[in-house]
């Protein structure tokens, strides 16, 4: 009974909101006159064409051809989606979030720093060296960290210098810093590929990964404690061997792509390589800075294999005994009896 | 007085006139120094010796070419890029034009002042990093040698980051290190590129009048 009431109920106020709504939305009296729009209100305001319509036509063949864009616009082609696409990107994720992951790298490694301390060779400094890294190695790499370096602070300041520079220092300093960054970055771009190729070819080998990476892989590099072996180069180091050989092509492409936008047709492989340069850079740049720290202020005795090609025979035994085994024929975990003292 | 007019005008004056002076001074003084007379019979002759001496050094002997082919190749890209970048950079021929005199060949084009500049960069940066990691250069190289090294890279590198020519600031401070720079030179191993053929040809004409070959 109870069911049947309810049903009648709701039946009746069904029907009677129906009878409100469908009065509500007709038009108050002569407010829209469908047949003369001309001489009476504001008729046929939306037009014939709907929204999608209207912009259809705007964005007309979507132009991508440089030459054509550069020539002036063309009949029907007033905006192209994928540059508008590429300014979102651009401008609401990477210019928005670039800077902190390097901020964010720097702040991580300082809390490392605070928590774990230098990195120090537990046996000491044992005062005999044995050889790592011969000169030209040594100049190969030196060579390109300069013009990594030179390269990273000239596309920070051309990426962010509108949104960090611009408000701390001012239009005027912001214009003459990103005129003389671009000049720079455009320079020594090219040397960038010289670089990479030069250090590719001195440090291949050696650098390929093999099963004792994966008990690194487990042990997080020895940072929280234990001994972890490798050869010449660990996982990390071969990781950022790789990253350097493989993002750098990426932006050796992308750069030349920039520097000499003449050699394409299509606009969108230039949107595309600003977006994957930007990208690439900062991951470069921001695993750097952990490389930087790890070569100097990290650990004991790594900064002598690079300056002067020596490493003490203590570090060796340390980070590296596979490789310090292979070139000295003696056991890194053999105390002789000179280190025994007896 | 703007800081372009300075850099450009009294302070340039004043680059210049040291830099001609001295290097005139260090260049003439090295000559009125002379040669310890020889009293032995010459086997051979000293000018012919002289001149062997300077050409020869311009090649690596052959057994050092392959262990120095860095230093080689660093050292020639560098100082040509250099003197094509002096010599040839539209600026350049702009300004000598304007002040000192009607230079009588073109500008480089700009894709050839990249490649001067990036062969220039490219040795400047090798010659330098192999001063710091090789032992023995690290241990014979002085201030003087770093500050010579640094000051001719501010130097280039300030010019091309006025490459655009839009704003004038960059273009005084390019001005400012070259004016340093002059002024350093006479009193500096910088100056090895106006000594370089004496000692070469010191050496070549010793061994001239000994008869010895290079």
């Amino acid at each position: 009974m109870q069911v049947a009431i309810s049903v009648v109920l709701v039946t009746i106020l069904l029907v009677l909101a129906g009878s409100v709504t469908a009065q509500s939305v007709r038009p108050p009296g002569d407010a829209v006159n469908l047949e003369d729009s001309t001489t009476l209100g504001p008729s046929n305001a939306l037009g014939n064409l709907s929204d999608s319509d209207i912009w259809r036509d705007f964005r007309g063949g979507d132009p991508v051809n440089i030459d054509d864009i550069i020539r002036g616009p063309i009949e029907g082609q007033m905006m192209t989606r994928s540059g508008q696409l590429w300014r979102e990107i651009r401008e609401d994720y990477i210019r928005k979030y670039a800077g902190w992951f390097p901020v964010g790298v720097i702040a991580i490694l300082a809390l490392f720093y605070l928590i774990r301390g230098k990195m120090r060779i537990k046996g000491g400094l044992s005062g005999k060296t044995i050889a790592r890294f011969n000169l030209n190695q040594r100049v190969a790499h030196w060579f390109m960290a300069s013009i990594f370096i030179l390269l990273a602070i000239s596309g920070l300041i051309i990426l962010l210098g509108r949104p960090v520079i611009l408000p701390l220092l001012g239009p005027q300093a912001n214009a003459i810093m990103t005129s003389a960054a671009m000049q720079g970055h455009n320079l020594f771009g090219p040397l960038f590929v010289v670089a990479l190729l030069w250090m590719f070819i001195k440090f291949i080998r050696g650098n390929f990964f093999q099963i004792v990476d994966f008990k690194w892989i487990f042990k997080l590099g020895g940072m929280f404690g234990g001994h972890v072996s490798s050869r010449q180069f660990n996982f990390g180091e071969k990781t950022w061997f790789w990253m350097v050989i493989l993002i750098g092509l990426v932006m050796s492409a992308t750069g030349i792509a920039l520097e000499f936008p003449w050699l394409f047709e299509d606009l969108r492989i230039l949107q595309a390589s600003t977006i994957l340069h930007a990208v690439g850079a900062i991951a470069l740049i921001s695993v750097s800075i952990g490389h930087i720290y790890i070569g100097t202020i990290g650990m004991e005795g790594s900064l002598d294999s690079m300056l002067k090609g020596e490493v003490d025979e203590n570090w060796a035994k340390e980070h590296h005994d596979l490789w310090y085994e292979e070139v000295t024929g003696k056991s890194a975990t053999e105390v002789t009896k000179e280190e025994s003292g007896s | 007085m703007s800081y372009i007019e300075f850099v450009e005008g009294p302070l340039f004056l004043i680059a210049a006139t040291i830099f001609v002076l001295g290097a005139l001074w260090r260049v003439i003084g090295i000559i009125r120094i002379g040669r310890k007379k020889d009293i032995s019979p010459p086997k051979g002759s000293e000018a012919i010796g002289f001149i062997r001496g300077n050409l020869r050094h311009f090649l690596p002997r052959g057994i050092f070419a392959r262990r120095t082919w860095v230093h080689i190749v660093g050292g020639y890209g560098f100082h040509l890029g250099l003197l094509a970048l002096i010599l040839f950079a539209a600026p350049h021929i702009v300004f000598i034009d304007a002040r000192l005199f009607a230079v009588p060949w073109p500008p480089l084009p700009r894709w050839g002042f990249i490649i001067a500049a990036d062969i220039a960069f490219a040795g400047l940066i090798v010659l330098w990093v192999r001063r710091i990691s090789d032992p023995v250069m690290r241990l014979i190289s002085d201030w003087d040698d770093h500050i010579g090294s640094w000051l001719t890279f501010l130097v280039m590198f300030t010019g091309c980051l006025a490459l655009q020519e839009s704003h004038v600031f960059l273009r005084a401070t390019h001005m400012l290190f070259v004016d340093i720079w002059l002024i350093y030179f006479p009193f500096s191993r910088l100056m090895h590129a106006f000594t370089f053929f004496l000692s070469r040809g010191n050496t070549g004409a010793t061994y001239g009048r000994k008869g010895m070959s290079l």
